[in-house]
């Protein structure tokens, strides 16, 4: 039952966080333009900042792009460096637009090296406004730093329950200043590059033709947040349905262990009970008897399996970087998992009738006279 | 008032009593005797409500015992009978204590000074915290027979109730039943072939199965 509880409560929360995370993390964007490699790879670093991008385009060719008829926004990103782990994006202020994202504290970047940092990212880092921090090589901590440039804190933004929490901002020259031995000079600006492009069309009709428009015909490549991520659901749903029904498999067996626990018990000691029958205690108290022992049984290990499965994730969580940039704060899948142990109760519950109705239906002097 | 009227019982077809009328006024008592296998122990059992007569009534103070549901019966024989089993029924994982505390929950009572009163008085105070598997044949049936008399029972139905007991310890539990009975203002309605019991107790009635009443 434990083990049962536990593998499916992991599996729910990491499919139904991975979803939510998924789903929040995309204000609505209908595509990313990037350096050309994986589709998914692109969305993955792009958006859900999990994975490490896939190059990086020419801003020039990017400028062209969100000048394009069919382009209604267009926020570039350049990506490079992280503090303690969280992604520094250099960008443009529309991205707070985009999130709806408000400052709780502070201002906007006004100049280079200025920036503004997620709830999540003040939480964890203990930045304030005014603060300086150096920026790392990398999207993980390498402890190699760009000492000699260092961020500072201008505002801190509100929680929005989205990938920006995670983020600190700055704008695209602060990481182009700071890459400009890679890049040359900033004013030039036929060698400047950024990541990523992320954005909305006019009009829907647009979501054909265009990404052909580039796939074909530049060195980028176009990709939809919406079809690489349900493409990758397709992929992970087939594992997730094997290991469901693994748990579903592992939990049907603890009800079988629990039926023949009961019902062994009851034939160990189906004497001991007629004679508590012959002292007075009722059919009926019988019969509650052996149900709140098949209860407590099940009820204590839904409930620990339950929990050890919320400590697995947590603990999974915390120790991943791809983990740190799930959101999980939303809690509507507590509903799915509450409804799993519902059900997990109920089913003790019928399972449990049967050696209840077996030591209701006892007949007191025969099993006496065959004891 | 117990008050059996025709009671019979058959088992497979094969008629093991029939016609049995019993007539024992409160705090009365009622010798049963008969051969082996003659239905002693099974007519017991049809008094206690733990079997029912394939015909007949059986009325205690005018409830029809086989008239109520099952669950009113064994609610009535735990306020209103003390048994004594000729196979004592006793829970041999719990101690004697916990054997005594078992009946006194059914009665939702704490009255722990009256279960040492009567463990003392059966010999067993010594033994309280002991296991029943750990007690001989003899404390057993001792510890069955202190265990009836819980809750002041109004009817109290024994079985043998000396069958494994020596002269002195015969005397001593005979005694405690009488007394015990006194005490509850209880009828006694008692199956021995024990001829000490029957002297020492004078019964006023005897039920003799397998003969013409």
């Amino acid at each position: 039952m434990i083990v049962g509880m536990t593998v499916i409560t992991v599996s729910i929360l990491v499919t139904q966080i991975t979803k939510n995370t998924f789903n929040k993390n995309n204000p609505n964007l209908d595509v990313v333009v990037g350096a050309k490699g994986s589709p998914l790879q692109l969305i993955l670093s792009a958006i859900h900042h999990i994975d490490i991008p896939t190059g990086n385009i020419s801003y020039q060719n990017a400028l062209k792009i969100i000048k394009h008829p069919a382009i209604k926004s267009g926020i570039p990103i350049s990506l490079g460096d992280n503090f303690q782990n969280f992604r520094i994006i250099g960008t443009n202020k529309n991205i707070l637009k985009l999130y709806k994202a408000n400052l709780k504290i502070g201002s906007i970047w006004e100049k280079p090296m200025q920036s503004i940092i997620g709830y999540n990212v003040a939480n964890a880092t203990q930045l304030k406004v005014d603060k300086f921090f150096v920026g790392s090589h990398g999207l993980i901590d390498t402890g190699d730093v760009h000492a000699e440039q260092p961020y500072k804190v201008v505002g801190i933004l509100n929680k929005t329950g989205t990938i920006i929490d995670n983020l600190i901002l700055t704008s695209l020259e602060s990481v182009w200043s700071l890459h400009s031995n890679e890049t040359n000079n900033i004013k030039n600006n036929s060698n400047l590059e950024v990541t990523a492009l992320l954005l909305k069309y006019k009009n829907k009709s647009s979501v054909f033709s265009f990404p052909r428009l580039i796939n074909k015909n530049t060195n980028m490549q176009a990709a939809s947040p919406n079809f690489e991520i349900s493409k990758l659901f397709k992929l992970t749903g087939n594992a997730h349905k094997v290991i469901n029904y693994l748990s579903i498999l592992i939990i049907s067996l603890s009800f079988i262990g629990i039926l023949f626990t009961l019902l062994n018990n009851i034939n160990d000691r189906k004497y001991d009970l007629a004679i508590l029958r012959t002292l007075g205690f009722t059919k009926r108290k019988v019969f509650s008897l052996i149900l709140i022992e098949g209860m407590t049984i099940s009820l204590l290990g839904s409930v620990i399996g339950l929990i050890i499965g919320c400590v697995m994730y947590t603990s999974m969580e915390h120790l991943s970087l791809i983990g740190r940039n799930m959101i999980s704060i939303e809690y509507e899948f507590f509903l799915d998992l509450l409804l799993i142990w519902l059900i997990v109760i109920v089913t003790s519950f019928l399972t449990c009738l049967i050696p209840c109705i077996k030591v209701y239906n006892q007949n007191v002097r025969s099993t006496l006279l065959n004891s | 008032m117990l008050i059996c009227k025709n009671l019979s019982f058959s088992i497979d077809g094969h008629k093991l009593f029939s016609n049995i009328n019993i007539n024992v006024e409160n705090q009365k008592d009622l010798l049963i005797t008969g051969p082996s296998g003659i239905g002693k122990t099974t007519l017991l059992s049809i008094l206690c409500g733990l079997q029912k007569p394939s015909g007949g009534d059986v009325l205690y103070n005018d409830i029809n015992l086989y008239n109520l549901a099952e669950n009113k019966i064994d609610h009535f024989r735990g306020n209103n009978l003390g048994i004594v089993f000729q196979s004592f029924n006793l829970i041999n994982s719990f101690t004697v204590k916990q054997n005594l505390e078992l009946a006194n929950t059914v009665l939702n009572s704490q009255d722990n000074d009256y279960l040492y009163n009567l463990l003392h008085r059966v010999g067993l105070a010594d033994k309280s915290h002991l296991k029943v598997s750990k007690l001989s044949v003899g404390e057993k049936q001792r510890l069955a027979v202190a265990r009836a008399f819980i809750g002041n029972p109004k009817w109290i139905f024994c079985d043998e109730p000396t069958s494994s007991l020596d002269d002195k310890n015969t005397e001593n539990i005979t005694t405690f039943i009488k007394e015990e009975s006194l005490r509850c203002k209880a009828s006694l309605i008692l199956i021995t072939h024990d001829k000490r019991v029957q002297s020492i107790l004078n019964f006023s009635q005897t039920l003799k199965l397998g003969e013409e009443l």
